[in-house]
């Protein structure tokens, strides 16, 4: 007897409804099922889809407070006006050509970030185990920083980060060898890893002229000041990508968090899902680096804050990227407000937030256990 | 069974002893590579003929070795001490070999306090050696509050990612107190990345009393915690107080810590390396560990620190980055070990 006859069975799939009548059977509580053209259906999570609004409607108005807010404060009419070209040639420059850029560059490195962060988190099932705290971060930074300083404008910093991402990665997993990557020893194996980057990357910039040294060191401590146009382009076309991949993801990701038997006997290509997984996290926070630095801690806070905010029933991807972005924005306001008109850079301030709730984590009850 | 246990103490006295010469021996060659090699324009040929007592040596060679690299070296030689020990006494009361000041925010407790201070006014010279022993001092409690908090201290891995944590936050409000405050910024720019650059013998005395103290309160507290790794009730049936013991050790770690970082900054990983190589020299008697880091964490700071003169000169690379690069992958090492030692 096929699943999808037995009305009662816990495995039935609403794709898999006869096409041509109503379900016979309601759809598991917490969900709506939307029925699609051509007889298909999802399955919608109610929690979920309500906090992914809830963060969207938070991070519309963070935004719109980040373009308003600054050394020129300017009310949300003005802002908005300006946003459309209206009003004073000088509000529209500030408000179209800066804040707006660097809105931009929030958005898309901080959802970036804490989308690789879900992604890394599920595939380690490990929630500590983010690109940030592996060592792919830094990874990225170095060769990002060497290509700045070292080999001049011949390879993009983008292209550099990739490969020092896909570099640092390596050596972390190969590292983590047999003993997996639920424990602790591998997240600490990744800081090792992340140490030796970070001096690389001192010792680059202690080789080159001060000027050039100003150039990467954004790069080294996390800022939005420094965006590179081109390298946010690429980045939001990879975001784009990269959510659109997401989506496919979800639903084998969900099942990828029981043990690898489980995902098999439920017909997930394992090994498949889990290489598009980790590729799809290194790629998207070496881009990330490449425009914002290594503001790596994003990448644990989004994630955290989503899977509190949606149902345990999935893997909130795209929850982790509103509240990665969210998280990002809001950061930056914060730096650039705090200390006005000295500005906080956005990795400082992600460290001082993101520190405690690590240390929380880490000594959580939940976390004992393992 | 009786006559191992008659000769085998013994037989590593001896080793002890020969392993510890050597390394006098190796540490005596570096000092004197410390002395001649360097970043400026007075080269080793030149510098030995000064140190010889040549007639012919410019004022600039003897300006060179006697202001500059000579106290350089003796900073060196005190530092690297002083971390060494630390380290091994963090691990011991820590049980725990992966324990190192730096890793787990001592260090950077130390360098929060003095960014506090210098920000509420303080200037640099007065106050930094107690300011940096008392921010070492609160970087330790938390240490071992994290250990205590259940599950913590029987996850060696656990307590270390712990401290990694609280080491990058400390790290992030130091930057953030300094941005507020561009004096303080000045101040100590050159002291906040760790380094031995530029430091005078006055940096050393004002540390040395420190050091004699921490020095004699090892001597008293190296038997009990030998007993101590055997386990508490051993401890306890051996006429110790584990309790009092563990409290010195802390505070001991605490005075060389801050002195350590007051002169040079913070420096990571020295702590973890020269354990690590003791216990591969001698075994795990904490004893000799102890003994031995006495010559082995001068080794690693000072040939850390040519290390740094040699790599960009003429300019100079952070001590930091060097120990780190050094560091990092015993701490891989470490960490993959199928068993970890226990301590």
């Amino acid at each position: 007897m096929s699943p999808s006859h037995d009305p009662g069975s816990p495995y039935r799939r609403a794709t898999l409804a006869p096409r041509d009548e109503a379900p016979r059977v309601a759809p598991p509580t917490g969900t709506w099922r939307l029925a699609l053209p051509g007889g298909r259906a999802v399955l919608v999570d109610r929690r979920a889809s309500a906090a992914n609004l809830g963060l969207a409607a938070v991070l519309l108005i963070v935004a719109w407070l980040s373009l308003c807010l600054g050394g020129v404060p300017l009310s949300p009419l003005e802002a908005g006006r300006a946003l459309f070209g209206h009003g004073e040639p000088m509000t529209v420059f500030v408000v179209q050509e800066l804040r707006l850029m660097r809105l931009a560059a929030g958005l898309a490195t901080g959802g970036a970030f804490a989308l690789a962060g879900c992604l890394m988190q599920t595939l380690a099932r490990n929630r500590l185990a983010t690109p940030g705290i592996i060592g792919i971060d830094n990874g990225a930074t170095a060769f990002a920083v060497a290509s700045v300083v070292g080999l001049g404008v011949s390879i993009a910093p983008p292209a550099m980060a990739l490969a020092g991402a896909a570099t640092a990665t390596a050596i972390t997993f190969g590292l983590a060898g047999g003993a997996g990557t639920r424990g602790y020893r591998f997240i600490v194996a990744g800081i090792g890893v992340g140490a030796v980057f970070g001096a690389l990357t001192q010792l680059l910039l202690a080789r080159v002229a001060i000027d050039t040294a100003n150039a990467a060191y954004p790069w080294t401590i996390g800022s939005l000041n420094a965006r590179d146009g081109e390298a946010l382009g690429v980045l939001v076309v990879g975001l784009a990508l990269g959510l659109v991949a997401a989506q496919w993801l979800t639903r084998p990701l969900a099942v990828l968090r029981f043990s690898d038997s489980v995902a098999q006997g439920l017909g997930i290509r394992v090994r498949a899902c889990r290489y598009l997984a980790l590729g799809l996290a290194v790629a998207l926070t070496a881009l990330a680096v490449a425009v914002a630095g290594p503001v790596g801690l994003v990448a644990l806070i989004g994630p955290e804050i989503a899977r509190h905010l949606s149902s345990p029933r999935g893997v909130p991807l795209v929850g982790s990227a509103l509240a990665g972005a969210l998280v990002m924005v809001a950061a930056d306001l914060a730096g650039r407000l705090a200390l006005a008109p000295i500005e906080v850079p956005v990795g400082i301030v992600t460290a001082i937030v993101g520190g405690p709730m690590l240390l929380w984590i880490l000594l959580s009850p939940a976390m004992r256990r393992h | 069974m009786s006559v191992v246990e008659h000769t085998a103490p013994t037989r590593r006295r001896a080793g002890l002893l020969t392993t510890g010469l050597a390394l006098v021996a190796g540490l005596a060659v570096l000092c004197l590579g410390s002395l001649l090699i360097g970043a400026g324009e007075v080269g080793p040929l030149a510098s030995l003929a000064t140190l010889l007592g040549s007639q012919g040596a410019s004022d600039e060679a003897r300006f060179v070795i006697g202001a500059l690299r000579g106290p350089r070296t003796l900073v060196g030689l005190a530092v690297g001490a002083a971390l060494g020990i630390a380290g091994a006494l963090l691990q011991a009361v820590a049980r725990n070999p992966l324990a190192e000041p730096g890793l787990l925010g001592v260090s950077a407790g130390s360098a929060f306090a003095v960014a506090i201070a210098l920000v509420l006014g303080a200037s640099a010279a007065t106050l930094r050696v107690p300011v940096a022993q008392l921010g070492a001092l609160g970087g330790c409690l938390c240490v071992l509050a994290a250990s205590r908090l259940g599950g913590v201290g029987n996850d060696p891995v656990r307590l270390v990612l712990a401290g990694a944590v609280l080491s990058g936050l400390l790290g992030a409000l130091t930057s953030l107190l300094l941005l507020a405050d561009q004096r303080a910024a000045d101040e100590i720019r050159f002291w906040i990345v760790g380094s031995l650059a530029g430091r005078r013998l006055a940096d050393l005395q004002a540390i040395l009393p420190s050091l004699a103290i921490a020095g004699l309160l090892t001597l008293a507290i190296g038997r009990p915690l030998a007993a101590l790794a055997l386990g508490e009730r051993v401890a306890v049936g051996l006429g110790h107080h584990p309790r009092v013991v563990r409290l010195l050790a802390i505070g001991v770690v605490a005075l060389l810590v801050g002195a350590a970082t007051a002169v040079a900054g913070p420096i990571a990983f020295v702590g973890l390396v020269v354990p690590f190589a003791a216990r591969a020299l001698t075994g795990p008697d904490i004893r000799r560990t102890l003994w031995l880091a006495v010559p082995l964490g001068p080794i690693v700071v000072i040939a850390a620190d040519i290390v740094s003169r040699l790599v960009v000169a003429p300019s100079e690379l952070p001590l930091g980055v060097i120990t780190a690069l050094i560091g990092a992958p015993v701490l891989i090492a470490v960490v993959r070990a199928r068993r970890l030692p226990t301590l």
